[in-house]
């Protein structure tokens, strides 16, 4: 459901673009989601399709990717991937984990004429 | 023509929480999101915990309901000023319905403002308030995965409430599943163990609000 918000706010910022770049057509929205916004892809797709309905981003095709999450031990230092939703260090057993990559909600670029 | 634009997608909701947060800060009011799918308890356990705070601190509710506002006739006996938030259709709330509301409130005479934000998981965690923290409130009727489902929420709340304790005997909730999911999680998370209709647990958790509240004196 929170596709639907999310997509609001992505084709207001994608309809304000064209207007500045006088583009007539935006032709494709590239975009980053972290694995822990849970964001479904066709979901988001839907969504974003109501949102642009009769805007200049109509037919824009979505390129949507997922990035996976990085996190970072604050004890050591020790860069790691997340797996099986253990937040903790396996070099020092720390629990004071930073999330350095996994929450994003980033529009990347957009093409258009 | 490509335009590279790197930019937030939610800009707007995080830029309007920021004002919140530093409207709060200044006015020196705690703000706590509490979170939870529907009908894990919430309401049960503001009723509860507003029978305790009153007596000590002034205390505003901001209700987000999708259409009634049932929540809020049900505090509506604590006497505590209550502004609700029909967000019709939407399954969260956001930095600017609580930026709206927030005139409605005396913020000079208040020390904290509990929300209630839609029943939801996954959502509500995704859009900043503005709040100073959040509290996952969950039921054991729920079943012990909601850690491991929906992992943000126990990463991002400062304490989680296990609600529903008296009906442990009648389902095949595991507690040390769930214990296991939510240390790998959030092994700094508070837990309180509660029944909100039989008062188990309960003192445990007004002992910590209240000194949440009390020690609340934001540097600004």
């Amino acid at each position: 459901m929170h596709e639907l918000r999310i997509a609001e706010d992505l084709a207001a910022i994608v309809v304000e673009i064209a207007r500045k770049e006088d583009l007539s057509k935006v032709t494709k929205v590239c975009l980053a989601f972290g694995q822990l916004v849970q964001i479904v892809p066709d979901i988001f797709d839907s969504a974003f399709r109501i949102t642009v309905m009769g805007s200049v981003a109509a037919d824009a095709e979505l390129a949507i990717e997922i990035l996976p999450v990085k996190l970072r031990c604050r004890s050591c230092g020790n860069d790691f991937s997340l797996e099986g939703n253990l937040f903790s260090c396996a070099v020092c057993n720390s629990t004071d984990i930073d999330i350095i990559q996994g929450k994003e909600m980033f529009i990347k670029s957009i093409e258009g004429e | 023509m490509e335009i590279k634009i790197m930019k937030n997608i939610l800009d707007r909701n995080q830029n309007k929480a920021a004002e919140v947060r530093d409207l709060l800060a200044r006015k020196n009011v705690l703000m706590v999101n509490f979170i939870s799918s529907p009908g894990a308890g919430k309401t049960t356990l503001l009723e509860c915990t507003l029978d305790k705070l009153t007596k000590n601190f002034k205390i505003g509710i901001i209700e987000g309901d999708i259409t009634t506002d049932r929540d809020a006739q049900r505090l509506k006996r604590f006497n505590v000023p209550i502004v609700v938030i029909n967000t019709e259709g939407g399954c969260h709330l956001d930095s600017h319905s609580i930026s709206k509301v927030l005139g409605c409130f005396d913020l000079d005479n208040l020390d904290a403002i509990l929300v209630e934000n839609v029943g939801n998981l996954i959502c509500p965690s995704q859009f900043d308030l503005g709040e100073t923290f959040k509290i996952a409130v969950v039921s054991i009727t729920e079943g012990d995965d909601k850690p491991e489902k929906y992992p943000m929420i126990f990463r991002e709340a400062k304490a989680v409430i296990v609600n529903k304790t008296d009906l442990l005997p009648y389902t095949n909730f595991s507690n040390d599943s769930f214990t296991s999911d939510l240390k790998k999680i959030n092994d700094r998370i508070t837990r309180f163990d509660v029944s909100c209709t039989r008062g188990d647990g309960l003192s445990g958790w007004y002992k910590w609000i209240d000194g949440e509240i009390r020690n609340r004196y934001f540097k600004t």
